[in-house]
């Protein structure tokens, strides 16, 4: 199988002295379905943030799709961000554009065909079923709602990568399966998912793929794991 | 680009202007374009004048004294046919000398003083092109039977040079007015780029280029331009009329522009130049507050 990302010893120590990521050497294959665990603050969404260039290491290098994310020119970085699409943790929807418009927004950058736009924005829209708020402005949507409008942008234009960034943080337990399922789906046509969750109950009813960050390094990385070393196959720990 | 896309940017430009642009902005750059205007108004005034005036422009050539009826038909004759020359007016000596009284007016009296007619008889010579007046003048003077070329060199050349003063100085308005005007596009434009800057910051986490974020600005940029320069050619359309009314009515021989087309070509320069320097402004100053 091929080697979607490959990190190099990588190293993100933020200007304030932080620690988000320490000599981390990983990788993920194409096609895979990973999740990403650790507690809050272990470096998740600085991990997910270092694949679009959100933020630079401080060492080491990352490779996605064969390219180089450190020494890529500032004009390429677009295009990696269409090929690497995120749900983000705090949605980061554009406040004066309507559910509809902020969904079409990554497919506008493309210059897509607008017939397409429409129909995939509402296909989009559908799945996470929100097809009825098309025109409403996240600030009249809940938090699960533009959440999921977040959802629907990361996924409406088949990404190579989408980085789910606690995708499920503010749903109820039924939505967040609903999710779930999408985001299989998803997985299934080919894109390669990381998902950052703090949500023990998927994790482990997935058996997929676990890394396990604390304090910015990487403390277990199982093939078909659980939200906790073994402890949650047999007796339940606290925490 | 897509029109789709096309339509996109100037939607946002047009949205983002009616959100952004304030009214002391927008007049500040319509007063601007105003004056910027004014001056090309009096800079095409001046022009149009002066080449009235350049038209009228005439030599006079005196003739030596006793000649014979019959000599100066001849003098006459060789004036014409001399080349560049439009018209030939013969004036006696009493003629000029009268047209002399009627010039110095109440100064005339020194004429009574001088005694006898001082004036020589004399052609005035229209010519064809104002600009070889003095080579004209010049192939007169070699006529025999001429004694000396008058023209009005000194008054063109000050004329000339009055004209290329108040082009310097009207240039010189005008870049400021320019500046000015750039100036007040691309603050408002900074503050929205500022306001925005969140959302610029996501635009380009959902993978739009620096371009597909700066086009509605540029748009908004013209926007701002266009209806500044729209407010300030309509101002000046109509005050350029009431101002012709009140000068033809209080002094009807100085020959100012009257027709509407050279105005309204003015205008709508104006209006090209306000989106052009709204584009500069949209463009360039959003990219030194693009970085995120
Ligand atoms: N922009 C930043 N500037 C300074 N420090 C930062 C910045 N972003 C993250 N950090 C720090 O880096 C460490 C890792 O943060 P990160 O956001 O990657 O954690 P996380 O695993 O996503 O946590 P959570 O589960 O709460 O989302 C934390 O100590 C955090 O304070
Ligand atoms: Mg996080």
């Amino acid at each position: 199988m091929m080697m979607l990302i490959r990190l190099y010893n990588v190293s993100k120590v933020y200007p304030n002295g932080a620690v988000g990521l320490l000599n981390v050497d990983t990788y993920i294959r194409q096609g895979e379905f990973v999740f990403l665990v650790g507690p809050s603050g272990a470096g998740k969404t600085t991990f997910m943030n270092l694949l679009t260039r959100q933020v630079l290491p401080t060492q080491g290098q990352v490779i996605v799709d064969g390219r180089n994310v450190v020494r890529m020119r500032p004009s390429e970085v677009p295009y990696l961000r269409r090929a690497v699409r995120m749900i983000f943790q705090d949605y980061k929807l554009l406040p004066n554009k309507t559910a509809y418009e902020n969904v079409a927004f990554a497919l506008r950058v493309t210059e897509a065909n607008p017939r397409q736009i429409r129909a995939r924005v509402m296909e989009s829209l559908e799945l996470v079923g929100l097809a009825w708020k098309a025109r409403a402005y996240p600030g009249e949507l809940s938090g699960g709602e533009q959440q999921r409008v977040s959802i629907a942008r990361a996924i409406v234009g088949d990404p190579t990568i989408l980085l789910a960034d606690e995708p499920t943080g503010n749903l109820d337990l039924d939505t967040s399966w609903g999710i779930m399922e999408l985001l299989l789906r998803i997985n299934k046509r080919g894109t390669t998912v990381i998902m950052a969750t703090h949500n023990r109950s998927i994790v482990n009813g997935m058996m997929r793929r676990v890394i396990e960050l604390d304090g910015g390094k990487i403390v277990r990385d199982d093939e078909r794991g659980a939200y906790r070393r073994e402890a949650d196959h047999g007796m339940v720990l606290p925490g | 680009m897509r029109l789709t896309t096309v339509w996109y940017f100037l939607a946002e430009g047009w949205h983002s202007a009616r959100r952004n642009v304030s009214l002391i902005s927008l007049g500040t750059i319509a007063a601007s374009l105003f004056v910027l205007g004014a001056v090309g108004l009096i800079l095409m005034n001046l022009n149009h004048i002066s080449q009235l005036l350049q038209a009228r422009i005439e030599i006079r050539a005196f003739l030596e004294d006793d000649l014979s009826p019959e000599g100066v038909a001849a003098i006459r004759a060789q004036i014409q046919a001399t080349d560049g020359v439009a018209q030939v007016t013969f004036v006696s000596k009493d003629e000029g000398l009268r047209r002399l009284r009627g010039q110095l007016g109440e100064h005339a009296g020194i004429l009574d003083v001088v005694g006898e007619n001082p004036l020589p008889d004399a052609f005035d010579v229209r010519v064809e092109d104002p600009d070889c007046t003095a080579q004209v003048a010049a192939r007169i003077s070699r006529i025999p039977g001429v004694l000396s070329v008058n023209y009005g060199r000194g008054f063109t050349e000050k004329l000339l040079a009055t004209m290329r003063l108040v082009g310097v100085a009207g240039a010189a308005v005008a870049v400021l007015f320019v500046a000015a005007v750039v100036f007040i596009v691309g603050n408002t434009i900074r503050l929205t780029v500022i306001s925005r800057a969140r959302e610029i910051e996501v635009m380009k986490l959902v993978g739009a280029t620096d371009w597909f974020i700066r086009w509605p600005f540029l748009v908004e940029g013209m926007v701002v331009g266009l209806v500044g320069a729209a407010v300030s050619g309509l101002l000046l359309f109509a005050g350029y009329k009431v101002t012709v009314r009140y000068i033809t009515g209080l002094a009807p021989f100085i020959p100012v522009i009257t027709a509407p087309e050279p105005v309204a070509a003015l205008c709508i320069t104006l209006l090209i130049m306000g989106v052009l320097m709204g584009a500069v402004a949209g463009g360039v100053f959003v990219k030194r507050y693009l970085r995120v």
